[in-house]
């Protein structure tokens, strides 16, 4: 694969210091934040600098920093993972690694080993199969397609679209901006221009213009958290932009990480993030002292909506 | 969440006639929730400062999160600002398909109100780069920035 964008693997671990793309800061600079212990690691995901992808890096090589062999400690770590954000499932990782930890020390192995070798053998092996998911999206961008896409789907949406601009076919995205981090105008735009792929931002609004007068032919999003039913949860946009690409009969990929944690969508829960998030901007209130806001930062998508899911099994 | 009962939000959506607005009418117990109309941010806040000289309290929402509380049943009913209506359907400030569709598959009433502009298609592409004055998105983006969109009869 010859291009692999920065947010694709946004966080890489060097003598004991992980350092994670400050990914609020993209496109203007590519910043990496050192995360050195757990409390860190949970800023970095409460205060969104990493998301997406980037958490489940985080959370992992979490416990590489930590580097203890006290299950209690271990425990404790993971608790704080969990309860950074409520949305991403963070629990169904953290207890792989801590039950890994457990049955090692049962045994009489040391149990700093048996972290070690699973957090490098997880995500050795969720790197080779994400790469082979770019491949699959690239198979399902066809020639002269025009894709609506949302939020950022941490790299693999760009690769794909390099590599299907490699194999001769011509493509063009769409990019909701993604309000209120504006995710898809300053990381999406930025990466699929660094792929050379041709581009457009539009803002959340006008996503139904775009499908009512058949300027998208195809919508690719990606996905916080399965449901065993199939069901998802996204960034907040996903679900109205479901409804309308059923309403306007246009095909709904997402990219999944198939789980059985929980039953349906309606079982996730849905973090309500601060109001000034909307409010404010540069310490300003933009509305007026007297308006509230509402934020909820992500929405489920039925699976009746979804088209296809291409898959990746991270073994949740 | 627990703060907005079942079918509680009067959701609204467009830069309205602030003589029009005056048909508006809320209960107590009712939400007013407006989309802040991206990318001027015109339509939060003249319709919130509408709502405030009315003496309800507004709260925001951006235009990606309407979806949501549809999903969640919260919404009452939408108003939203038209430019010009005929038998066929109406010509409305961008987001309002959104609302319509969404609005039809819930099966929540939806209202049209005067628009207060009539001649504005297409906004400044560039309009979409920043937010309040503040670029954000690489300089060489092209942008697109419909301003109006026909909503079929049969969402109204």
């Amino acid at each position: 694969m010859s291009f692999e964008s920065p947010l694709f693997w946004p966080a890489h671990l060097k003598e004991g210091v992980l350092y994670v793309l400050d990914e609020t800061l993209v496109p203007s600079k590519l910043k990496y934040i050192s995360v050195k212990n757990v409390k860190d690691s949970v800023a970095v995901i409460r205060d969104m600098k990493t998301r997406a992808f980037g958490q489940f890096l985080v959370v992992l090589n979490t416990f590489l920093l930590e580097n203890s062999d006290d299950l209690k400690h271990l425990q404790k770590v993971a608790e704080a993972l969990n309860n950074s954000r409520p949305t991403f499932p963070f629990a169904e990782v953290t207890g792989i690694v801590v039950g890994a930890a457990q049955k090692a020390a049962a045994s009489g192995i040391d149990s700093r080993l048996a972290v070690a070798k699973t957090v490098q053998g997880f995500l050795a092996g969720i790197r080779a199969r994400r790469l082979q998911r770019v491949s699959e999206i690239a198979d399902e961008l066809k020639d002269h397609d025009v894709v609506l896409t949302h939020c950022n789907v941490s790299g693999e949406l760009a690769m794909a679209a390099s590599l299907a601009a490699a194999q001769g076919k011509d493509v063009k995205f769409f990019a909701t901006e993604t309000r209120p981090y504006m995710q898809g105008a300053k990381l999406t735009v930025w990466e699929l221009q660094e792929a050379k792929a041709h581009v457009t931002l539009v803002p959340d609004n006008a996503i139904a213009s775009l499908m009512a007068d058949r300027m998208v032919n195809k919508v690719i999003i990606g996905s916080d958290r399965s449901a065993a039913n199939g069901d998802i949860a996204n960034k907040i946009g996903s679900y109205q932009i479901a409804v309308l690409a059923k309403e306007f009969g246009i095909p709904l990929i997402v990219l999944t990480q198939p789980s059985r944690g929980v039953a349906t969508g309606e079982d996730m829960p849905i973090e309500i993030r601060d109001a000034d998030e909307i409010l404010d901007f540069n310490g300003k209130k933009i509305f007026g002292n007297k308006v509230k806001g509402f934020y909820p930062g992500f929405d489920v998508v039925p699976h009746q909506l979804i088209t296809k899911a291409i898959a990746i099994n991270a073994g949740l | 969440m627990q703060d907005y009962k079942n079918k509680s939000i009067y959701l609204f959506q467009g830069v309205f006639t602030p003589e029009a607005f005056k048909k508006i009418r809320l209960a107590k117990s009712d939400h007013a929730f407006v989309c802040e109309g991206r990318p001027s941010l015109e339509a939060g806040k003249k319709t919130t400062s509408l709502l405030l000289k009315q003496g309800n309290t507004p709260t925001v929402i951006s235009d990606n999160m309407a979806g949501f509380l549809f999903f969640k049943g919260l919404v009452k009913e939408v108003i939203i600002a038209c430019q010009y209506a005929d038998k066929t359907g109406a010509l409305c400030d961008t987001g309002a398909l959104i609302l319509a569709v969404l609005a039809k598959k819930h099966k929540v009433p939806l209202k049209l109100l005067a628009a207060e502009h009539k001649t504005r298609f297409l906004g400044n592409p560039k309009s979409i780069l920043s937010f309040e004055g503040k670029e954000f998105a690489p300089k060489s983006t092209i942008g697109y920035v419909p301003l109006v969109e026909w909503i079929p009869k049969k969402y109204l």
